[in-house]
């Protein structure tokens, strides 16, 4: 029993078996992409409640050497912090194909797609090789080219190749990073856990770390996405189909930090301890800078892309600080961030479908028409706002916890970025769910049936259970960032921090 | 008895070139198109004998003259292959041509031979013959459609730098024998462990040099590539940009990494700023290509600049790197032909613009054609992946961190040309709706290349290993 490889196989079981089923047969084509989706979901569960909270370090790991002369090996495992990001994957990815039952065209291809993409970041999160990692990194990203070309809209060609390109960049650009780590270590081999033990006996050579740091960072950093490096973020999220969005800004973003934290904290100490703090520079920027952008669009896949970018800003600042508690708060928004986004762009994309405008103003008392998606779009807006009982109010405080001794003035300026965020978000309410209805939406349908609203209750009712009850995750994410902290806190002393 | 055994995929292909030509002769016009089957099926029992041939070892044969090893069945197995493609291509654009199948079958084969010879070759003289079969047939293959000007074209600029090449060949290999005493490849290593070797002995090396460097289409003899591969018939197209380049990085291999690896630090800083230049002539010269053959030759190029960072690597995890990066393109470049062929015999087309919408008039063309693409642009799991990916490695175990970066920012160029057909492909209207339809044969040429590229990129370790063992014997 390997659940880890299941929930990694299942979307690419899935892709295997749409390409063999006729494309009239759109029924069955969802109804499988469902399947496969709803698989990874159960199996997430049974791994967050049956994880070991006592002990650290990867469980379940499964291993099959692949390619032995370069020392290559087939190893996934999940520990804390990658369990936690499991799950809001999975929430995401099912809640992601079950919207997608209103694509109406070319929908086989939609889903084949689809499950790849789902498949790719699946791969990401769990690999503990880093062979296996970069491959599944690159699989999530190629998907999204067609994905967005084929069914999104607006400035779409423009934004697919736009992002491709940068996420590729960043990718192959952390590759010659990590294969400069293969060569300098000397010991051959990809197998994630046996480096970091490795290297926390060896260290690679101080000025050679912070000489490779930068590679990583970068590289890693497109994707989180790091201010400058952001911009394929709020265009490719404005022109994606609503699933995709969801799952783009959902998840896939989260793949930079979580890349950052798992491959480049750990084998890279050193160079974490040098470039951190100019992360927490550059991370200020971007959530002031994405804050304020956002405040000046009128198209509200636009607003939320940015203020995507300006949220993740908070997560790079609490993986900057390197103590447990902002470490903590850091993950925590990341599965808190991407269920709120995953949220607000299921109910703009359900609107979208009917309105196609995505101008707020041009909407107007939409509550009145779709009382179920208002609530939904409210809820994601308090939500981001930070509003206690919601899941991203726990993360952010403790991310401004976490940094207010280490980074004084990144924090104030993270602590005033919630005020551009609910300026942006209250204003995208009050200007398209209250006031009176526009008379030409008099016709929008509203999710009607429990299967329409299945999706939004997943992931309110995620986004409510961690708010309400953070132990839940933060009990299984400290026990993991207190193992990664633990490698690094010996380097504290040596680099005269 | 034991040598002509040995020789038995060589004996093979010629007699199967011999009962082409006999087959050419006696049967009537209207079966012509069916030769190509008859050759093409005639080419696959000579897989599992060169499979079988692995056991052997090491083999020297005819004084010395002709070698099998590994290396070289790896790449009669390439070659094979890629011959069998190109004839199921030309059986699908026979309609073009308005005669002389049965020759134009003749001359792959020919030229087939001309690759095998050159893989076993392990004498300077054997090996210039070799080439030049191969230059020579293709000479022909290249100007075949006599009436269409761009292919004339194609074929006289091919002669001329063709033959200037392999002028320059010889008078380095002329230096070489001056110095060293001898064409031997086992002789003249042995001289060059035990002497310093002289400046003149490296000028000859450097002459062989431009005469690979042109066949493998590197800076600074890459110019005639986009023309001849925009002009030539397709399946010569990709015969030159499969067969013709495998040859050439075989023959670099055998010289520079097999015979010349004590001189390793003169030619190493040259490869190094050859392959940086090539991969990104190639991959900038791409960019803005309408012809789809034309942006091949470029990309082509950017590809040879990428094998050159192997070479540029003399240790077996180049070798290694060269050989794998190979296997893949060979099914990678040879899916993207055919579906090139089918598409371009149907609609007579070759401009890039007019695939749009290739997706809903065959799906299975555009399936073929994006994984091809990707696979070219080295994404995974396809084995363009872990070809590049090997290459990379390689680069950077001798440290060569800016060529590195270079190869991996060139990546990200190529997938900028390669997703601008994919998007064509996929998202663009179609101006004609009407389907395209695909042969058996096609579909199952393109079937085993895509097998092929999943398969490699997939499970590398069997092609891997096989790599390795062979190139060990070498060093």
């Amino acid at each position: 029993m390997h659940p880890v490889t299941w929930a990694l196989l299942s979307p690419f079981v899935g892709v295997t078996l749409l390409f063999v089923i006729p494309q009239s047969r759109v029924d069955w084509v969802r109804r499988i992409s469902a399947i496969f989706a709803f698989i990874p979901f159960v199996i997430a569960l049974y791994l967050i409640s049956h994880y070991d909270r006592t002990i650290a370090g990867y469980q379940w790991v499964h291993k099959i050497p692949w390619i032995s002369s370069l020392g290559v090996s087939y190893q996934v495992g999940v520990d804390g912090i990658s369990v936690v990001l499991l799950l809001l994957h999975s929430i995401c990815g099912l809640a992601g194909v079950l919207i997608s039952y209103r694509i109406t065209e070319r929908v086989k291809e939609y889903y084949i797609f689809y499950l790849m993409l789902i498949g790719g970041v699946t791969g990401v999160f769990v690999s503990l090789d880093l062979f296996f990692f970069y491959m599944f990194y690159e699989m999530a990203v190629i998907p999204m080219f067609p994905l967005i070309g084929i069914w999104g809209s607006g400035e779409k060609y423009y934004a697919t190749m736009k992002l491709t390109l940068y996420l590729t960049a960043g990718a192959v650009l952390a590759l010659v990073g990590l294969m400069m780590v293969y060569m300098i270590s000397g010991i051959w081999t990809f197998d994630l856990i046996f480096l970091e033990r490795y290297l926390a006996q060896n260290p690679i050579p101080g000025h050679i770390q912070i000489f490779l740091f930068p590679f990583l960072l970068i590289g890693f950093g497109v994707i989180a996405p790091m201010w400058p490096f952001h911009s394929w973020s709020p265009i490719g999220h404005a022109s994606a189909p609503a699933a995709v969005s969801m799952l783009h800004a959902g998840v896939l973003m989260k793949l930079g930090s979580y890349a950052i934290l798992r491959v480049a904290f750990q084998i890279l100490p050193q160079g974490a301890y040098t470039w951190m703090p100019w992360v927490a520079v550059l991370c200020t920027m971007n959530i002031l800078y994405g804050g304020f952008v956002a405040m000046a669009q009128k198209d509200i896949k636009y607003t939320i892309g940015y203020s995507s970018s300006s949220h993740m800003g908070y997560v790079l600042l609490g993986l900057a600080c390197l103590n447990p508690v902002a470490l903590n708060g850091a993950v925590f928004l990341m599965f808190a961030h991407g269920i709120m986004t995953a949220l607000a762009f299921a109910s703009v994309g359900h609107i979208y479908d009917q309105t196609h405008t995505r101008i707020t103003s041009d909407w107007g008392g939409l509550s009145k028409r779709i009382p179920f998606i208002a609530t939904m779009f409210v809820l994601a807006a308090l939500a981001s706002s930070g509003l206690p009982g919601f899941g991203n109010f726990v993360g952010e405080l403790l991310i401004f916890f976490g940094s207010w001794d280490v980074y004084r003035w990144p924090a104030l300026a993270a602590i005033f970025g919630i005020i551009t965020t609910a300026f942006y978000m209250l204003r995208a309410v009050r200007t398209g769910f209250f006031g009176p209805l526009n008379p030409k939406w008099e016709h929008l349908e509203d999710a009607n049936t429990l299967f329409e609203k299945a999706p939004y209750l997943l992931l309110v009712g995620a986004l409510v259970a961690v708010g309400c009850w953070p132990r839940l995750l933060t009990e299984i994410v400290s026990v993991s960032t207190g193992n990664i902290l633990s490698h690094l806190s010996p380097l504290k002393t040596l680099a005269g921090l | 008895m034991d040598t002509l055994l040995y020789l038995l995929p060589e004996v093979w292909v010629s007699l199967l070139a011999l009962f082409v030509l006999f087959l050419d002769l006696s049967w009537e016009k209207e079966r012509h198109p069916q030769i190509g089957l008859m050759a093409a099926m005639g080419m696959i029992p000579v897989l599992p004998i060169l499979f079988m041939q692995r056991q052997l070892g090491t083999v020297d044969l005819l004084y010395g003259m002709y070698r099998i090893d590994q290396v070289a069945l790896i790449f009669k197995g390439i070659f094979i292959f890629a011959a069998i493609f190109v004839i199921l291509m030309t059986r699908e654009q026979s309609r073009t041509m308005e005669r002389g199948h049965g020759e134009f079958y003749l001359l792959i084969l020919a030229a087939t031979l001309g690759m095998m010879f050159a893989a076993s070759a392990a004498d300077f003289l054997m090996l210039f013959v070799s080439l030049e079969l191969i230059t020579v047939s293709f000479y022909v293959m290249t100007s075949y459609l006599k009436t269409n000007l761009r292919s004339l074209e194609a074929g006289v600029k091919y002669l001329i730098l063709g033959s200037i090449s392999s002028a320059c060949l010889l008078y380095g290999i002329a230096f070489v024998y001056g110095t060293t005493g001898s064409v031997n490849f086992s002789e003249i290593r042995h001289f060059l462990k035990g002497t310093p070797y002289s400046a003149s002995c490296l000028f000859g090396l450097f002459l062989i040099l431009g005469g690979i460097l042109f066949k493998a289409t590197a800076v600074p003899f890459q110019l005639w590539a986009p023309d001849v591969y925009e002009g030539a018939p397709t399946p010569v197209t990709a015969f030159l940009s499969v067969g013709s380049k495998s040859a050439g990085f075989l023959v670099a291999l055998r010289v520079f990494h097999e015979l010349f690896m004590p001189a390793s630090s003169d030619w190493v800083p040259l490869m190094v700023w050859l392959s940086g230049l090539t991969i990104l002539y190639g991959n900038l010269g791409a960019i803005s290509q309408k012809n789809i053959k034309r942006l091949f030759g470029y990309s082509s190029i950017g590809h040879a600049g990428y094998l050159l960072m192997g070479l540029a690597t003399p240790s077996s995890l180049g070798t290694t790197a060269v050989i794998f990066y190979l296997t893949g393109y060979l099914f990678t470049n040879m899916a993207a032909f055919l579906v090139i062929i089918t598409f371009s015999s149907h609609t007579n087309s070759d401009e890039i613009k007019d695939y749009a919408g290739l997706a809903r008039r065959s799906p299975f063309l555009a399936m073929v054609m994006f994984v091809s693409l990707l696979s070219l642009a080295g994404v995974p799991p396809m084995a363009g992946f872990i070809g590049k990916f090997m290459l990379l490695l390689s680069a950077l175990s001798e440290g060569f961190l800016v060529l590195a970066v270079i190869g991996a920012a060139a990546v990200v160029i190529s997938l900028y040309y390669y997703l601008m057909i994919v998007r064509t492909i996929y998202a663009d209207t179609p101006s004609d709706a009407s389907p395209i339809p695909v042969s058996w044969p096609a579909k199952i040429a393109m079937i085993t290349c895509l097998a092929g590229i999943f398969v490699i990129g997939v499970w590398q370790e069997p092609f891997l290993n096989a790599s390795f063992a062979a190139v060990k014997k070498l060093f």
